[in-house]
């Protein structure tokens, strides 16, 4: 389970907004991502989170760095005209907001079929309509949703739909952009357990961007910090939870509630001070498989 | 066990099933004015069966005759049986109307959406052309190639007509395009592997369509109105091809003779027609604005 599917190196991502303001919404990021892993990613909102995964994704074109996925090279134009084809149906994402995400006007079975009509795929089921009903009661909805349009369905349900469309093409590389941000808690343990299921069942590899952390902690195998467009801390789940090194993980980890008045009655919450980041640092290794964003020692 | 059952996921909580839908009714569709356009459509297309006469005959026996029990309508200045003219012509000012409307949004389509997509300078460019385009009068520019084709035929007519009414529609599409074109989930097609033609037809055209109908058919109209003024004006369809605006041309000397059916019976047929179109486009705008705010 060690094989490296995807590696982003040195991932640098700038908006221009005019000729003398620019963002930069992501700056120098490397991680790698297993075969057959879920990699949690957490951050404040405009922390760059989905800029990492839409450049994944080849929406953005990179300002800087380089991203592998299985050692092709997704930024350079000859390669990916190689296999566009492949990569299109190995990597599916989930957009963080389903309400948009799907066409208003067209009907879920649509929807759903969208990616295999496009592949020209032989459906398995017979027809595409069928294919669609099959991945629908795969999230839990029935044949009577496949006539629906996205505005006469419910969130949670419009997500399902979203997640029921990345699956049908059965996604190596499964980005999911805070499938849960929107939804109640109830529809969001359905969710985490269906994205599990996906993991377990059919090996898909997992990105779970959120900034829910209790949810990360209960799916992600390891989770990557985002602070102001830098990783600032990678480990694996129990690591970073047990131990966090970098000050802002600290302080987002002090904020998760305890189940347990008594406890959380003592829970001390730590501030970060937003002055002392330090973005220049260099993400260190302390611990096998954890690393922190530190000030290089000279 | 069946597949599904195979398949279900532990702990997810089936959905209870949907609601029935509930039947949309056309609300406030006017429904007389999409009956005479039926009427008038039918009655056009099938007028072989209609017709009593020949209509292009001149009757040199019978010209400037009121209407009566043989010329249902009367007849012409030049003996031609109006009756017969006004659904054998009504053919050809509605081929006219069609043809020019359907070269028209097939332009307006594929510039708008050429516009829409393309980076901004060249939209900008492409805007102003048609900025100037509009402001040209669409008659004067209909006239002036006119001259240059020479004697018009139906199929000439509708495309000059055609050529020269795009250019309000194309302003639509590319207005809708350049919304659409960053949404969502048109960035989530391309992920997925979907090409231009793929979005355009399943993304951008359904979008568009809704709010560029009302348009077309006021475009229609707009090209059947052209062609009768032209054709009256004597500088459209020559005399001996019949439709209602070169029915209407004899109009002047119809005035002389104080033969008031063959102004008023076609001048009718035009006006119905017309009207017809204008109350199911409106119906349409406004149906479209609604959808758009029930979002
Ligand atoms: N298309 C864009 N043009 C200009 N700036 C952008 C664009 N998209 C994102 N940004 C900026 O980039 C930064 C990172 O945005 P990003 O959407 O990646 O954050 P995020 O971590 O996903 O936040 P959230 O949790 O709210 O989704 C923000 O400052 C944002 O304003
Ligand atoms: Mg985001």
């Amino acid at each position: 389970m060690s094989e490296i599917l995807l590696d982003v190196q040195h991932l640098t991502h700038v908006f221009r907004l005019d000729k003398h303001a620019v963002i930069k919404a992501v700056d120098d990021v490397s991680f790698q991502m297993k075969k057959g892993e879920i990699l949690g990613l957490v951050g404040e909102s405009g922390s760059g989170k989905s800029t990492v995964a839409r450049c994944i994704m080849n929406v953005y074109k990179p300002t800087g760095g380089k991203i592998l996925y299985r050692d092709i090279d997704i930024g350079d134009k000859a390669q990916l005209r190689k296999h566009r084809k492949m990569l299109e149906s190995l990597r599916q994402i989930i957009f963080q907001d389903s309400t948009s995400s799907l066409n208003q006007r067209m009907t879920v079975a649509d929807i759903i079929a969208e990616p295999m009509s496009i592949h020209r795929m032989r459906p398995a089921r017979g027809s595409l309509r069928a294919e669609a009903e099959f991945q629908l009661s795969y999230v839990g909805m029935d044949a009577s949703y496949l006539d629906k349009y996205p505005t006469e369905l419910s969130g949670g349900q419009r997500q399902r739909v979203a997640i029921a469309r990345a699956l049908s093409m059965e996604p190596e590389l499964l980005v999911a952009d805070e499938p849960i941000a929107s939804l109640d808690v109830s529809i969001q343990a359905q969710i985490i357990n269906l994205l599990r299921h996906c993991n377990r069942e059919h090996g898909c590899s997992i990105l779970f961007i959120a900034h829910d952390l209790s949810m990360v902690e209960y799916l992600c195998d390891r989770v990557g910090v985002m602070y102001r467009g830098r990783l600032v801390e990678i480990a694996p789940t129990a690591e970073l939870y047990a131990n966090p090194r970098h000050p802002y993980t600290k302080a987002l980890l002090s904020a998760i509630p305890i189940p347990d008045p008594i406890a959380e009655r003592s829970r001390k919450r730590i501030d970060f001070d937003e002055v002392s980041f330090d973005r220049d640092g260099v993400l260190t290794r302390i611990a096998a498989d954890h690393f922190v964003l530190m000030q290089e020692e000279v | 066990m069946t597949e599904k059952e195979l398949f279900t996921v532990v702990g997810i909580r089936p959905e209870p099933p949907a609601p029935k839908k509930k039947v949309k009714r056309l609300k406030g569709f006017p429904w007389i004015s999409g009956i005479l356009l039926a009427l008038i459509l039918l009655c056009c297309l099938f007028a072989e069966l209609l017709m009593t006469k020949e209509p292009g005959y001149l009757d040199l026996q019978n010209f400037n005759v009121a209407p009566n029990g043989e010329f249902l309508f009367g007849t012409d200045t030049l003996g031609r049986d109006i009756f017969s003219g006004i659904w054998y012509g009504g053919r050809i000012s509605l081929t006219i109307g069609f043809l020019a409307t359907l070269i028209s949004t097939l332009i307006a389509v594929v510039y708008g959406s050429v516009s829409g997509i393309a980076p901004g300078w060249l939209d900008a460019l492409m805007m102003r052309f048609t900025e100037i385009f509009l402001s040209i009068p669409g008659l004067l520019m209909v006239l002036f190639l006119q001259a240059i084709l020479g004697q018009a035929n139906v199929l000439s007519l509708s495309v000059v007509i055609g050529v020269t009414g795009w250019a309000s529609i194309a302003k639509v599409v590319r207005t809708e395009v350049r919304q659409i074109r960053n949404s969502e989930y048109v960035v989530a097609s391309k992920c997925m592997g979907g090409k231009f033609p793929h979005i355009l037809r399943k993304h951008l055209a359904p979008n568009f369509i809704a709010s560029i109908m009302f348009m077309v058919v006021m475009n229609v109209r707009g090209a059947i109105g052209s062609e009768s003024t032209l054709s009256f004006m004597g500088m459209g369809l020559p005399l001996e091809i019949i439709s209602w605006g070169s029915m209407l041309s004899l109009s002047e000397k119809a005035l002389l003779t104080d033969s008031w059916w063959i102004i008023i019976i076609p001048g009718a047929f035009l006006v119905t027609l017309l009207m017809c179109l204008t109350n199911i486009g409106n119906y349409l705008r406004k149906s479209a604005n609604r959808k758009e705010s029930n979002l």
